[in-house]
């Protein structure tokens, strides 16, 4: 019941922040973001044409009055159609979001897992060899360039200079009308294709990503493990597994699970950015990256509107398993 | 008191420890003694290596930086120094149990009182978690915490400095040691709760005849609770006396200057 009444005040006082973040992304798009007109047009427009675009484009209305359509937009949710395509930015959204999920997550949860994992191996063993080998691998991982690695493995797995095991880039189609699939085979060709196209990415991302995860976590933990509790449980006969597992663990969950949540949303968006493109995934980086370049405004809009408003929720997210973490947590201060 | 063995005998135990500046003989050379029931106190300034010889009666000295340089250790027939980490889990909190000095942070904040002494009773004991939550409710009772039924499903920050250290002492003593070592129990304490929780290790030691070994750099605690006293200073021991007769007639200078600190704090 607390936790429901913090979670709705929670998202009472959002309301200012996600007006601050569309002000703000709503200027530097206004100001700093291309004007279409002109790409529109062509070389040889005549003043005419041009007054009459930007009429059409909404440039001739003052800051104000273009801020306050964009505000109506935000809180109908709708975004109108993409200036490129002229599809409706919310069945972009509905199409490319959850394919940028299915890439994105596998990745997510693997190199969490594992960072966790391994930094609980290198603490518990602090300054031995598995501590320097987990940190070796972890310090090269760190250093390697995001897009080197991602055709250091394209290398490696797509073409026939190496293993030659995945496709280069790409992503699942529906499968073709001719053939008449029945359920499981339906399922089948899902999960084959899916796999198939997403390995690479996922191996990528979780190289790029274990590296600076494992070192946060493995700093976290080894300041636990200095603490008073862990020389009583000692003190008391418990196995060194379970003081790392259940004791320490529990207890370095707080900051561990504060970055994890915060990573969420540049993991799905901004990390998707670049991976996406490089795979060609049809994700919403994909089309965030091609509206970036194009300039197609509604789409951006939407896509910032959404991170913000995905943001907030992860925050009170992060708040709420802090308090089913930590017991010392109020909500009431 | 018959001559039957001594429950606890360390010979000629030295340990040091590996600093950046060299290497500091934290412990020198000591022997000491401690019969079955007998409560004994080490006093001491800090670093002069009372809580590392507390520590390694239970080969909880870390190594790296710590060693045991040489030495023997029999508490109840085992040769200490000889069993492995993992042997040890067996005698830590069973045999021989700790309490430590600060009751804030020597329980872990994100459980519960009834986890952390369910945990203790049946990394020892067989017996279920419903019959070690019983066991622990006993104990909470037995060290005069109310209301145990309510407290075992507490966490520790809702429990004052006093109980917190009450609970340490319940869970010492959760399963029978026949050795408790309580390094500066009270030290952390307010003066009034000091006596309490001191009054009650007295109580239960001579209750449950156990043998204690009491650090702590306070002389006026050892009187109260302690027969013996072992004075130590730069990790020798300097004297070993009964009480009464150390108060009357220190031998060794550095015992008089810390008997003089007491009462001049005193007068």
């Amino acid at each position: 019941m607390e936790t429901i009444q913090y979670a709705i005040r929670k998202l009472l006082y959002s309301i200012p922040l996600l007006f601050g973040v569309t002000l703000i992304a709503f200027t530097l798009m206004v100001y700093f973001g291309p004007d279409l007109t002109y790409s529109l047009l062509g070389k040889s427009a005549t003043p005419e044409q041009i007054e009459s675009v930007r009429k059409q484009l909404g440039y001739d209305q003052p800051f104000l009055e273009r801020y306050l359509m964009f505000l109506k937009e935000v809180v109908t949710f709708d975004f109108g159609n993409s200036i490129s395509t002229g599809e409706k930015v919310s069945s972009i959204l509905a199409r490319t979001v959850p394919v940028s999920f299915a890439v994105a997550l596998p990745a997510f949860i693997i190199s969490n897992v594992l960072g966790v994992g391994l930094a609980l191996i290198a603490a518990y063993h602090r300054g031995k060899l598995w501590d320097k080998s987990v940190m070796v691998f972890a310090v090269v991982g760190m250093s390697m360039s995001y897009l080197m690695i991602v055709i250091a493995f394209q290398v490696i797995f797509s073409t026939s200079y190496g293993l030659n095991w995945f496709p280069v880039q790409g992503w699942v189609d529906p499968i073709p009308d001719y053939i008449d699939a029945g359920f499981f085979e339906t399922i089948y060709y899902y999960w084959y294709y899916y796999w198939l196209y997403v390995t690479v990415p996922t191996l990528t991302s979780i190289f790029v990503s274990l590296g600076y995860n494992t070192r946060f976590f493995r700093a976290v933990i080894v300041e636990e493990m200095n603490r008073d509790y862990v020389r009583t449980a000692k003190a008391y006969g418990i196995g060194n597994g379970r003081i790392m597992v259940k004791h320490v663990l529990k207890n370095a969950m707080i900051p561990i699970i504060t970055r994890i949540i915060i990573s969420l949303p540049f993991v799905i968006i901004a990390g998707n950015l670049v991976l996406e493109n490089f795979f060609g995934i049809p994700g919403v980086g994909l089309v965030t990256y091609d509206a970036i370049t194009n300039g197609d405004l509604p789409v951006v809009k939407a896509v910032v509107t959404w991170t913000a408003i995905i943001y907030v929720f992860a925050l009170i997210l992060t708040d709420i398993a802090y308090k089913l973490i930590d017991p010392r947590v109020s909500f009431t201060k | 008191m018959a001559q039957e063995k001594p429950l606890l005998t360390v010979e000629n135990l030295s340990v040091e420890f590996t600093t950046d500046s060299g290497v500091v003989k934290a412990v020198d050379d000591i022997s000491f003694e401690v019969a079955a029931g007998e409560p004994v106190g080490i006093v001491g300034e800090s670093g002069s290596g009372k809580s590392v010889t507390a520590l390694t009666l239970l080969q909880l000295v870390p190594d790296p930086p710590g060693r045991i340089t040489s030495g023997r250790i029999e508490l109840d027939g085992i040769d200490i120094l000889s069993k492995s980490q993992a042997e040890m889990r067996q005698i830590r909190g069973d045999l021989a149990s700790m309490i430590f000095q600060e009751p804030m942070t020597a329980l872990n904040p994100v459980f519960t009182i009834g986890n952390q002494m369910t945990e203790v009773i049946r990394v020892h004991r067989k017996v279920s978690k419903k019959q070690a939550l019983q066991l622990a409710i006993q104990m909470l009772d037995t060290v005069n915490i109310p209301s145990p039924e309510k407290r075992v499903k507490q966490y520790p920050h809702e429990l004052s400095g006093g109980q917190r250290q009450r609970v340490m002492i319940a869970m010492a003593l959760s399963c029978d040691p026949k050795l408790l070592i309580a390094d500066e129990p009270s030290t952390a304490l307010d003066v009034t709760v000091q006596a309490q929780v001191l009054k009650e290790i007295h109580r239960l030691q001579e209750e449950r005849n156990m043998s204690m070994i009491l650090i702590t750099h306070d002389l006026g605690v050892v009187a109260e609770t302690c027969k013996r006293v072992i004075v130590m200073y730069k990790g020798k021991i300097v004297e070993v006396a009964e009480t009464k007769e150390l108060f009357r007639n220190p031998q060794h200078p550095y015992t008089r200057t810390l008997l003089d600190s007491v009462l001049t704090l005193r007068d």
